[in-house]
Order: structure tokens, then sequence, then C-alpha cells
């Protein structure tokens, strides 16, 4: 074994040179040991000893035992375990400090950063929080932080994109929460500024009662992220992770018995599509049909890439063969994320600081496109006087790319290229060299030109730049004036700047045209800032009372602008410049600033440490609204109560709090142009150089007011059985009134909806989270965080008095899904066929399900054995509906493996005998209510034995006996990682403080209901495969 | 840090204007309601088909339309007000134009429709209740009339017109030749005495200095499209045209059958007719348009079928959009003549309305002479109608929007042909089911207008008033 470690103390050394040099300057080592015992004297093993303020730490052996080196500035160690209270000893010169740990009933006295950057106990809190801790995200890396916290978080719903450098949707009691840096509202939700290395926690505050003091942004919960600082001491830390993608989770499986055509006829005559080309269907002939007559041994037909008969002229035939049964695997490439970040942090008596280095490096499955991510950060905070001390935080990141792929479906979406609509006659191979020889430049090299891009051509030639520069940070000054007294003022500013280019060839296919070339420009930039000042001022009366209040004022700016330039056409083929433009160029411009400004206060109200009150009122005015509608006041008030601190509980129960809250929340954003409370005109088009307006279809009432939140949440959080089992169960409702809400209106009043209030939507749920330790042994622990949530929003009432909005009923679910092209069905629901042997089209919409999943859920178990720490985390969601493009256009293009079958034979043989499962209507009529519901049926069916050809129903239908609407219930194995913390012993003889290593894997199973694709996205616009991500992790600190 | 603004301030928007200009109103109007380059409608009259699926417009499977028409109403209205506000007639007398042509599409396609309550959302009406189709025409024939009477020298000053560049004397002839067009639609009711179409129509016809028509194709209501981003034909480079759309085949035989030259400016040869010559008759080919979608599928695999002409998708100008074209016009008071409506010579207006329908597919003079020579073309009075009808008929191809249906809708003329792969049982529909919204946000207004139409069903195969004798 010992071999072993100085194999992987000897991998941190080649790996990260920095260290040798930088190990000279740290001071002479000292060494303790000891032993940590429990309350019945038995040993504790795997206990964590910290030396505090670094994150130098070792874990007791299977007695308890523990040794660990430090230098003489540190003088504080800190012994933890889980269920116990954390101990926390001086060390002073001692070389041997055994430690007695007690089961922590409470460990609800730590405390949580909540709205405002207030640092508040958690067992004082009348609403639903929820921490995770930052080391969470740095193991087993995901591209994005948010991406890393799905499953984690009751309440908190995450779906996670299949596709290079897509945003995760994020929901949180059904919306978007704000996210918050350090006490400042990031409201641009850039998810990707925010580098995991550098966060120290995130705290969410599940509703807007938690919230309320940030006023409309925070009407949907936030995400509190507090980034990391130094302490005592200098330590240098190093993180590194890599991250392979080597196989898909899901990925389309299509047919590879038929080729390119239509009705099971193809011959390449010039890549228009059309004539013998079969007009870019996969319902071609046979594949890999033997024929003896022909050199190859098989049937050969002209293909793309036939060679030319130099006398006649013509393409000579070649085996039409299913050589492209590879081309997924082929063409994509293995992806990768490479994360690296050094840190260093000092500090002593009078302040810290810290600084830190990042990049994120990810490859993506397409080749030639990628993602580079970098950030460097300052923190740090130092004591100016007795009475005042700073902080301040700058980060600047930079997000980087020539080129991520274009996802939504469409000839712009590789796998539409790829597999969907190329028949494996094509190997994706031979399209390598993607220009015509003689056309460079300005033709792609296609079997297709009129309908699909080579997706080689399309990943070298067609190139979306992204680079946008972040800048983000604040500084703090805090004036104690005396015992009771404080003034805190904090200014923060958010800014970006991006440039968008998207760079697309000659010959490139967008849908429904073929590109002149063209060069597009996209510019923007927003400066946010943020300033508050608070005066605080608590006060004990007696024993058992304290008051506690903050009062503050707020400003906050925000200043858009965005550029955009496009040329028609290019000149020069390649040459991706303006000037280059064949036609006059186009473009446009805009400009927004918007202001909130307020004040507020809370009181805080605290009897004999167990019974908490907190009011809070805040008043804002907006430059959203009009000015005489745009100032609106928010209070919330919450109530908590240790009830086990006041009367005596029966014997499981340790400890027992109930909480709640109420809050009014109102917003007087209606979208996210500023402006949008003011009627005027569009451009619309410009004519041969005449310009035009247009006057938009949505009608604006004048007199439009803030739409209003009223939340009511209620909790316990209770801790059984010596600490080993802990519950947190909240209930919430909110109630969402004067509701800013686009109405719709008949099209024939001029105008397709109003801005008007009105409307009542009820959001409800429950939220659970369970902790426990089953076993606790002594070199063994299992420990399981569970968390359960379940969410929906109710019509309440209708604008106007109507029993109805739009197509929801009051009182039903809001997050249906309607279809409009649905065919009929009998009220048993099977197809209804017409004379024509098609089924008939259903003139009424049709509900096919809900968005919203029943319910989501989340379980992580920790084991810690010796040295070793295994971890793995399951998550879903468990109901909704998802609409699959995917599936349907494979049935579609003929490519699913469902349309090998005996009828697609007939097809090709130009029989039709393809009878649909359906029946015809032979008599009787029905009468329908004018929503489509049956009043009064009388029909009388016999089977449909009508045999058509099955290309045709295909294409006709998109497979009718299919709906495409599929269950989007799913469970995933999220993450596995085992780590293995290096020893102190062994570490003693290296100048680390410490070193871990991880094996870690991330996406790596799926159970779901629906083939070809990954519903953790929430959507399918034909996704990108889903890939299994598994790397290591080292982090090594001295 | 604190850069706190006055809130009046940040209450201007500094990206759109809050008042209009009417002439720039005008030309985002002008664009769309001139723009009537509609495959669906030449796929449901027989001229084109569509091969990548069984489409509803050809099989006649459509069920629900929608009201789109009234977003452009919106923009009327404020053309309208905009014209009151700076108190210039000529942008008036436009507005009630546009707002009859609208009006006249809207219950074309549906029967009953919002009018005379509609477009007021601004007043707080948003449950317009529904006009009859009759009272509606009478309105339009009368606005029209009013529209016409309005354009003067002394009106003002038409800009930002890209149809007829101010010229308030062409606006009159589109004007009174859009009266003759709403009024030969309603033939089925010639014999109505209170509605007197004949009158009317004469009434028109008769006086030139009042009313002054269409005089050739240099009059045409066209929209002529200019090779820049989002000003070309709407069709150039189509991918679906280029590939999945070819001749019909009762329409070939008749172009073939009457030797009309046109045949080589609509459709491209066969790939067996390749190498003949591209003026051969036999290098092309239709395909049913009531075949089964396999077989005809199977028909081109086999390397026939005639494809749309190339330059409807591969020429950015290609040819201009009619709202109203001088051929339409012709045939319309060629059929009056030949229905006796009016004193005028029916042959004549025939031979007009032929020649200027392929001199604008860019058919030569010879050429047309040639084809107007052919005893199978003259004008004969047995044969009027049908010889009128089929002419006008070619002369909609790709263009004009859904008159090619309407007015074979009217008149049966040419026969459409029906098969067992007709979607709808009734076989051809006559109208268009109402919107889906209008039974969420209109409900009661809707169904009084169904009850009084067609007992209370909306019906494709319902018949509209107009198709009523």
């Amino acid at each position: 074994m010992r071999v072993f470690y100085k194999i992987i103390a000897c991998a941190c050394l080649v790996s990260f040179w920095t260290i040798v040099s930088m190990h000279e300057s740290f001071g002479q080592s000292k060494v303790i040991t000891g032993t940590v015992i429990d309350e019945n004297s038995q040993p504790i093993p795997g206990a964590t000893v910290l030396l505090k303020g670094t994150s130098t730490g070792v874990v007791t052996d299977l007695n308890g035992s523990y040794r660990i080196s430090y230098t003489g500035d540190q003088n504080i160690l800190r012994f933890t375990y889980i269920g116990y209270q954390a101990i926390e000893e001086s060390i002073n010169n001692r070389s041997v400090i055994d430690i007695l740990l007690t089961p922590d009933v409470t460990d609800l006295e730590s405390v949580v950063v909540t709205a405002l950057g207030v640092e508040k106990s958690v067992k004082s809190l009348g609403y639903a929080v929820q921490e995770v801790d930052g080391e969470r995200f740095t193991k087993a890396r995901e591209p994005n932080l948010i991406n890393s916290l799905t499953g984690q978080i009751a309440g908190l719903q995450i779906n996670n994109s299949t596709a290079l450098f897509q945003d995760p949707v994020i929901s949180l009691r059904g919306a978007t929460p704000l996210i918050v840096i350090d006490g400042i509202p990031s409201t641009e939700n850039d998810f990707w500024k925010i580098n995991a290395d550098d966060v120290e926690s995130i705290n969410v505050l599940k509703g807007a009662t938690a919230s309320a003091l940030y006023g409309a942004i925070g009407k949907n919960g936030a995400l509190m992220i507090t980034t990391k600082r130094g302490s005592k001491g200098t330590k240098v830390e190093i993180n590194s992770s890599t991250m392979f993608q080597p196989s898909y989770l899901v990925i389309p499986e299509v047919q590879t018995t038929y080729g390119n055509g239509d009705n099971g006829q193809y011959a390449y005559v010039d890549g228009s599509g059309s004539g013998t080309e079969g007009f870019g269907w996969i319902w071609g002939p046979r594949l890999d049909v033997p024929d003896p007559t022909t050199a190859s041994g098989f049937v050969e037909r002209p293909q793309y890439n036939s060679p030319i008969d130099p006398v006649t002229g013509e393409r000579i035939p070649i085996p039409f063969i299913s050589r492209g049964r590879n081309n997924i695997k082929n063409f994509f490439q293995n992806g990768l994320i490479s994360t690296n970040n050094i840190n260093v942090t000092s500090g002593n008596e009078m302040g810290s600081y810290r600084l830190s280095a990042s990049h994120v490096y990810q490859k993506g499955l397409v080749p030639n496109t990628d993602l580079n991510n970098t950030s460097f950060s300052v923190a740090g905070g130092y004591k100016l006087s007795d009475k005042l001390t700073t902080d301040a935080s700058l980060t600047y990141n930079r997000q980087y790319t020539n080129n991520f792929p274009e996802t939504p479906y469409g000839p712009e979406n590789y796998l539409y290229n790829l597999v969907l609509w190329t028949g494996t006659d094509v190997d994706v191979r031979n399209l390598r060299d993607y220009w015509v020889p003689g056309q460079e430049g300005f033709q792609q090299k296609h079997f297709n030109n009129t309908y699909y891009n080579n997706p080689y051509f399309q990943a070298y030639e067609y190139l979306r730049g992204y680079h946008k520069d972040n800048t983000f940070g604040q500084f703090k000054l805090d004036y104690k004036a005396n015992e009771d007294l404080n003034f805190t003022l904090r200014s923060g500013i958010n800014m970006y700047a991006l440039d968008r280019t998207d760079k697309e060839p000659k010959s490139y296919v967008k849908y429904g045209r073929v590109s002149r070339g063209n060069f597009y420009i996209y510019n923007s930039a927003q400066i946010n800032m943020n300033t508050d000042f608070i005066m605080s001022y608590k006060k004990s009366i007696g024993e058992n009372f304290v008051i506690n209040t903050n009062a503050g004022a707020s400003n906050r700016f925000i200043r858009f602008r965005s550029e955009s330039l496009n040329t028609d056409g290019l000149a020069i083929p390649n040459f991706y410049n303006v000037a280059n433009s064949e036609q006059p160029l186009s473009g446009s411009n805009r400009l927004t600033r918007e202001q909130i400004n307020s004040v507020f206060g809370t009181v805080d109200f605290e009897f004999m440490n167990a019974i908490f009150m907190t009011i809070t009122g805040r008043n804002d005015w907006v430059s959203t609204l009009p000015v005489n509608n745009n100032s609106f006041f928010y209070p919330s008030v919450t109530l908590a109560g240790t009830i086990s601190d006041l009367i005596t509980m029966p014997k499981p129960i340790d400890f027992l709090k109930l909480r709640t809250g109420w809050s009014r929340v109102s917003d007087g954003r209606i979208s996210s142009n500023p402006y949008s409370h003011i009627q005027a005109y569009t451009p619309g088009i410009n004519w041969g150089g005449s310009p035009s307006l247009v006057f938009p279809g949505a009608l604006i009432n004048p007199e439009i007011s803030p739409e209003t939140s009223d939340s009511f949440e209620v909790g316990l959080d209770t801790r059984l059985f010596g600490g080993k089992l802990g519950i947190d169960l909240t209930y919430f409702h909110i109630k969402d009134f004067n509701n800013i809400i686009s109405v719709p209106v008949s099209t024939a009043s001029g105008f397709t909806t109003r801005l008007e209030n009105g409307a009542v939507f009820t959001r409800k749920g429950w939220e659970l989270m369970l902790n426990t330790t089953p076993i606790t042994r002594a070199d063994f622990s299992w420990s399981i965080g569970l968390n359960l949530s379940t969410y929906q929003r109710y019509l309440t009432e209708s604008f106007d008095g109507s029993d109805r909005f739009g197509n929801i009923m009051v009182g039903e679910r809001t997050d249906q899904i309607f279809s409009n092209s649905q065919y009929q069905r009998t009220p048993e629901g099977r197809l209804i066929i017409g004379q024509n042997g098609f089924p008939i089209r259903d003139p009424y919409q049709r509900m096919m399900g809900h968005v919203n999943p029943d319910f989501i859920l989340g379980i992580q178990n920790t084991f810690n054995y010796k040295n070793f720490q295994l971890g793995f985390g399951f998550d879903g969601r468990i109901g909704g509906t998802i609409y699959s493009l995917t599936n349907e256009k494979m049935w579609w293009g003929g490519t699913h493996p469902g349309t090998v079958n005996q009828f697609r034979d007939d097809a090709n043989n130009g029989i039709s005998s393809y009878i649909a499962n359906g029946v015809v209507v032979t008599g009787g009529s029905v009468r329908f209510d004018d929503f489509g519901n049956i009043l009064e049926d009388t029909r009388t069916y016999a089977e449909n034995e009508q045999a058509i050809d099955y290309i045709a129903w295909n294409k006709t239908t998109l497979n009718a006996n299919y709906t495409h609407y599929f269950d989007a219930s799913f469970i995933k194995l999220r993450e596995v990682s085992l780590t293995y913390q290096v020893p102190s012993m062994v570490l003693n003889r290296t100048f680390l403080q410490s070193a871990s290593i991880s094996l870690v894997g991330r996406n790596l199973l799926l159970w779901s209901n629906v083939e070809n694709i990954d519903p953790d996205s929430g959507v399918d616009n034909l996704q990108t495969p889903s890939v299994r991500n598994v790397g290591f992790n080292v982090n090594v600190s001295f | 840090m604190a850069a706190c603004q006055s809130f009046e301030d940040l209450q201007l928007d500094p990206n759109r204007p809050v008042q209009a200009e009417p002439s720039l109103l005008l030309t985002a109007i002008e664009t769309n309601a001139f723009s009537s380059v509609s495959t669906g409608a030449a796929l449901a009259s027989r001229q084109l088909i569509f091969t990548n699926s069984t489409s509803d417009n050809q099989y006649y499977g459509w069920q629900r339309a929608g009201f789109g028409d009234y977003d452009q109403l919106r923009q009327v209205l404020k053309l309208e007000e905009e014209a009151e506000r700076t108190n210039n007639d000529s942008y008036r007398a436009l507005a009630i134009f546009f707002r009859s042509h609208y009006i006249l599409k809207l219950t074309n396609t549906f029967g009953d429709v919002p009018f005379s309550n509609a477009v007021k959302g601004q007043e707080g009406n948003f449950l317009p209740s529904y006009d009859s189709q009759e009272s509606i025409f009478i309105q339009v024939l009368e606005d029209l009339k009013m529209a016409n009477a309005m354009l003067s020298s002394e009106s003002g000053q038409i800009l930002g017109d890209i149809i007829f560049n101010g010229d308030q004397m062409k606006w009159k002839r589109l004007i009174n030749s859009l009266s003759l067009r709403t009024l030969i639609s309603l033939s089925i009711k010639e014999n109505n005495s209170s509605l007197n179409i004949i009158g009317k129509f004469a009434e028109i016809y008769n006086d030139p200095n009042t009313y002054p028509l269409m005089r050739g194709n240099e009059d045409n209501g066209a929209l002529r499209y200019l090779d820049i981003e989002g000003n070309r034909y709407p069709l150039f480079n189509s991918n679906d045209l280029r590939t999945a759309y070819y001749l019909e085949k009762s329409f070939v035989d008749r172009l073939k059958a009457k030797n009309d030259p046109r045949l080589f400016s609509f459709a491209n040869q066969t790939a067996n007719g390749r190498d003949l010559p591209e003026n051969d008759p036999n290098a092309y080919e239709g395909l049913g348009g009531a075949n089964p979608l396999a077989e005809n599928t199977n028909q081109i695999l086999a390397g026939n079928g005639s494809p749309i002409d190339s330059r409807y998708h591969s020429d950015p100008e290609n040819q201009p959009s009619l709202l109203m074209g001088y051929p339409e016009l012709a045939f319309t008071i060629a059929e009056a003549a030949h229905r006796g409506w009016i004193n005028a010579d029916a042959s004549a207006y025939y031979n007009e309305g032929i020649r200027a329908s392929m001199s604008f597919n860019g058919i030569s003079e010879t050429e047309i002479t040639n084809y107007l020579n052919q005893s199978s073309i003259s004008f004969n009075q047995a044969e009027g109608l049908r010889l009128i009808l089929e002419e006008k008929h070619t002369s909609f191809f790709l263009n004009t929007g859904w008159e090619s249906f309407y007015n074979q809708r009217r008149t049966g003329i040419p026969t459409f042909s029906l098969s067992t792969q007709i979607i709808n049982p009734g076989g051809i529909p006559k109208r268009w089911m109402y919107p889906q919204n209008e039974i969420q946000l209109n409900l009661s207004n809707m169904n009084e207008a169904l009850q009084r139409q067609f007992n209370g069903q909306d019906d494709i195969n319902g018949e509209m008033w107009l198709l009523r004798p």
C-alpha cells in the first residue's frame, strides 16, 4: 500500500510542478495525536479533524485515533462527525488532544446567509432553506454549477440539456429563482460565469417569504451563493478534474435495412433531391441485397460518390450497402471536460484574501466544437479599525468558443444531418473532404444539396462564435458604532459584453433555403449596479428578550444595449466581413434602461432563544410601470418556535421546531423588455428602401398595475433517535393575483391579446428532506439524504369572471398540453379511418398531458470506510408528459426501426397492404359541444378494411398509431464518486497538508419510458445524444 | 455607485415610436395585401400536386382557417387614424380599399364574419358580433365607390407607395376593378333584385370617367419582388418547391390540348422528357391531384411528372404578385358581357385577357397570336362561360390568392377531379371552419352566426350565402 501512496503523491508532484518551489516558504511543522470518543466512551472512527481556517484535515482510524501535523500559525483544531456536535479546541502547544463528541440534536445553531446577505441562525428562520456545501460541486464536474445542483434540493427542478453550452432550465417551486452572489443580485442568470471552485456554499431560499427583502426580483426564491474567503495562515490548493464522455446514455436507434429514396427507389442524379433521388426521404430500396450479376455481389445504384463514366458522362452504379451503419460513432468524437483551479489563501488577525484562477475546457461531441471558461477572482477583507471592516471581491470571467453547435430541429442540427435524414447507404467518412472539387467555397459535397448539410462541412465551415466577458464583484463597508448599532454600505456590479458571430458558408442549407453565404454579428453589453445601505440595531431587554432591527435603502440600475448586423449574401466566399455583403446590409439596435429604488426594514423578536418572530417591509419604486402605478409595498411576517426547548419531548424526539411565514410580494416588470407598458409601433419590413411600421397585436391597458403573490408556508424540522434521523417538511401555498396577463381576445377585435391585471393562480406543494445515518460503526458509516417535492399550479379565478382562461378551466392545472393536430378517435380511443384509408383529422384541440411531473426526488448516499468515501446519488422526476420530435420524425422520414416490416417491402413493390388499426363509421352521428366533448353519439363502426400504402401512411400521418407524447418519468443514477483521502501519516512525510483523489462518474444510468431521447432535458427538439461522464479528480493543498 | 435616474426619463422607449406617418403604415400593409402567391390554392385548384404527404389542400382535408387578416385590418385602422390625424383623404381612401380587400378575403373563406363591430378592441369591444355575408358585400360595394370618389388631385399626396408610387389614377382603376370582381363573385345572386348586381356592374363599366378601370398589365395591382433579403419572391429558394411540387394532370392536359405555350413557362420537362426540346408538349406530363400519393410518387420516380418551372424557386424576382391583375378584369368583363349584364364584346375581352395573361408570363407576341388563331380557342357564345373561366383559371396560376378556387366554387368550371382518396366525404369543400380561438373567446357570437347560416353546424361543406341562388 505504501507504494501506492507514493505513486499518488508522485502523480500530484508531476501534475503540479508549482508546489515544489512554493513549499520552501512554509513554517516548521509539528504533530498532534489523540483519540476521539463518543458519549459512551466508544472510539469514533471516521471523524474529521481539521485545522481550522485551512483545509488540512485527517480522519480518525478504527480506534478513533488521529495524527495531524500543523505549522505554528494554526492554533485551533475542529472535530466533526455526522450526528455529533462539532468541537473546536485550541492547541496551545499540546501534542496530545483527546476529545469527547456529544450527539448533536441541534446543528441548527449553524448560521446561513439570508436575504440581503444577513446572516441568521437556521433555528430562527420561519421559512424553508436548504444549504449545499460548495465541495459537492468540485469533484464530479459539470460544465456549469447549476447542473450540479440537480437532485440536491427539495423543490428545485433542473432540466439538463444534452447539448454543448445550452443553459439548464431551473425552476424552484415552479418559477425561476433569483441568483445572488455575495449579496448582489445577478439577474442576467448567466449560469456559466460562476466558478464552482470559488463557491463556499449555496443556500437556497425557497420561497418569496424567504426572499421578500429582495422585492420583486426575489419573488420566486433565491440561490444565495457565498464565495470563498481566505483565513488565517497561508494555503495553496490545487484542484483538477478530468471528465471523459466515453459512451452514450441515450442515442437514437435508426434502421439500417433501407436506404435513401422514396417508395423503394433511388438513383442519384444531381443532388437536387428531386425525381429519382426521392425528395430527401429515407423510404428507399433495401440495402445489402445480394446480386450475383454485379462485380460487387450486391445490387448497385448510381450514388453521389459514384465514379463518372468518362465516355457517357453517366454515374457508374456502385453497391447499395449499409456502409454508414456506424455514422454516429464515426462522426461524433468523445467529449471531455477538463477543469483546473489553483487558489491561494492567506490571512492574519487583521484580514485575509483569496486568489483563484480557473479554467474549464469542454470538448464537444461534434468535431471542431468546444467551450472555454476562464475565471480569475480575488476576494478578501480587512479590519481597518475595531469599528470599521471591509470585504470585497472581484471576478473576471470569460466564456469563449469559436464554434458551438446549433441544436433546434432542422438542417442546422447535427443529428438531423447525420442520422435522422441520412440513409446508411451514405458513409459519413466519405464526406470528410466536404467541398465539391473545383467548387471550393461555393458548393459543399453531399448526397442531397437541397435539404441537408454535410456534417463535416457544417462542423468546419458553419461557425458559431461566442465570446463573453463578465466582470462582477462587490465591496462592503461595515461600521460598528457600538455593541448594538451597526451600519453597512454595500455596492455591487454585474457587467458583461457579449460578442456573437455566425459564419454561414455558401451552399449551407437552412430550413427552406440554401444560403448565398452570410455573416451575422450580434453584440450586446449590460451593466447592472446595486447599492444598499443598511443600519441595524440589536437590543436585549432582560434575559429572555432580544430585539433586532434593520433599516435600509437600495438602488438598482440596469442598462442594456445590443446591435446586430447582417449581410445579404457574400461576394467573396468564406470572407467574413460585413463589407463583403452582396446586397445592402441590414441591422438593428436596442437600448434599455431600468431602475428600482427601495426602502426596507426588518424587526426580529427573539424570546428565550426559542421563539422567533420576524417582520419585514419593503417599498419599491420601479421604472417599468407607468409612474402613477409604480410604487408598491411588500410585507412579510414569519414565526419559528423550537418546541423542544420549551416543553419536554417524548423519548425519540430530540428536537422539534415549527415554523410558518406569510409574505406579499409584488412585481412591476411585465417582461424582459422594461418598456412593455408602453404602447408603440414596431419596425416592419423595409421594401426596397421604403421602411415601414406595424402596430402590434397586444393591446396594453395604460393603467396596468403591479402583480402580487401572497405566499404562505408552514413547516416542521425534527431530529429523532439521538440525531440519527432528521426530517424537514414544508407545505407552501402561493396565491398569484392581480397578475399582469396577456388575455387572449378574439382576433376579430383587431388584437390578439390585451395586457391586463387579473386572474388568480394558486401554486402549492410539499417539500420533504430526510437525513439519516443508518449505520455508524467503528470503521464504517452510511448516511442518506433524501428529498422529495411536489408542485402544481392551478387556475383559481379567470379574467372577467369567465369560467376559463384560454384552454384552462377554473380549478384545473395550468400546465396542460394541448394539441390541435390529432386524429378523430372513438370514445374508446381507436382511430377513426376515412374513406381513403387514412385517419380523419380532429378539428378540436385535445389535452395530451401535463408538463409538470407529479413529484421530483433525489437520494444521496455516502459511505465512509477508513480513508475511502463512496457517494452515489439518484434523482428523477415522476409523471409529466414530453413530446418527442425525434420519434415523430423517425417515423415520418423512414428511419424508425419499427418501419422495417413487410408492409414497407410491399410498398416498395407498389403494393398497398397496410390496413390501419382503426374503425370506419358505418352509421349514426355524433354531436359535440363547442370544445369537442361528445354530447350525443349514435355512431356505429366497422373495422377498417381499406388497405393503403405503408409509406404514404407514415409520410401523411407521422404514424398515427402513436401521438408521440410520452410519459416523461425517469430516474437517473446521477453521480458516483469514490474518494481516497491520503492519510496524514503518509502526508507527514511530504510537504502536503492534504491530498485526495476521486474517481467520479455522472449521468451513468437512466430508467425511462421514452425511447431514443433523454427526458431529463424536459424537451425534445431532436436533442443531442445524452452522454455518460466518467473521470477523476485530484485535490491537494499545502 | 448609485446611479439614480428620474423615473420620467425612463418611461421613454428609445426603441419604438409611439406615432407613425401614414406612409410608413402603407408600405407594410401593401407588402401583405399584394402578396398573393399561394401553393395551397394551386393544390386545391388542381394546378399543382404535392408529393411529400397527403396534403389537406390537394386531398380536400382542411378544416379550420385563421382570422389572421384581422391583424392586417388593425394596421388598416391605424392607417385610417393616422390619415385623420394628418388630414389626408388619399390615405383614408386607401384604408377603405384595404379594409374591403381583407373583409372580402375573410367572408369568402368563412361566410359571415365580424365586420361592423370588428377591430374595435381599442374601444373595448372584444366580443365582436358577426355580420351577415350579404350585409358585408353591400357595405363593401358602397365603400369601394366611396374610396374611388375620395381619391382626387386634391385628396393629398401618397408616400411610401411601393405599388403605384403615389399615382392616384392607378389606385382608382384598381379600386373600381375590385368592385367588378366583387360583383362577378355574386353571379349566383344575379336575379336578386334588391342586390341589383347587374345594375351596379353596368353603372361602373358604363361610366369610365367616374369609374376608371385597369387598361392593361401596366395597371396591375402588383407587388414587384426585389433581390434583397425579405423582398424576394416568396417561393425563391424553397426546397419543397424544388423537389415536391409537380403539375396537375387535368391542368397540363388542358394546356396541351389547347397548345398553350404557358405550359413551358409554368413547368419543366419530366425526367424522361429532358432530352426533348423545351417547347415539345410531349416532354410534359401532369399527375392526378386525386390519385393516391404513392401512385404519383412512383410516377415521378419512374421519370414522369413535370416539376414546376425552376424560375419559381430559382429567380429571386420571378414575377410580381397580384392583388388583382388586368387579365382577371378582362375575363370578368367578358363573363359579364357573356351573361348579358353589360353591352360589351365578350370575345374581345376574352382575347384581351388571354393576351395580357400570356404577356405577363413572358410569352412572345407571335406565340400569343398563333394561340388565339386556333379555332379551339376562338370565342363562341355556346361555350363562352367554359372558355372564359378556363382561361381565367390558367391566368391565376400561382397568383391572386384563392381566386382560382373561388371562381370554380362559384361556377364549377373547370372540373376538379375527385376520388376515394379525397379526405372530405363531401368532395370539394365550400368553406373553412371558424378558428379554434373563436370557440374560446367569442363563442356566442360565433354560434349565432353558425345558427343563422348552417343550422348551427360548423362544416366545411356548408353553403354560404353567396353560393345559394
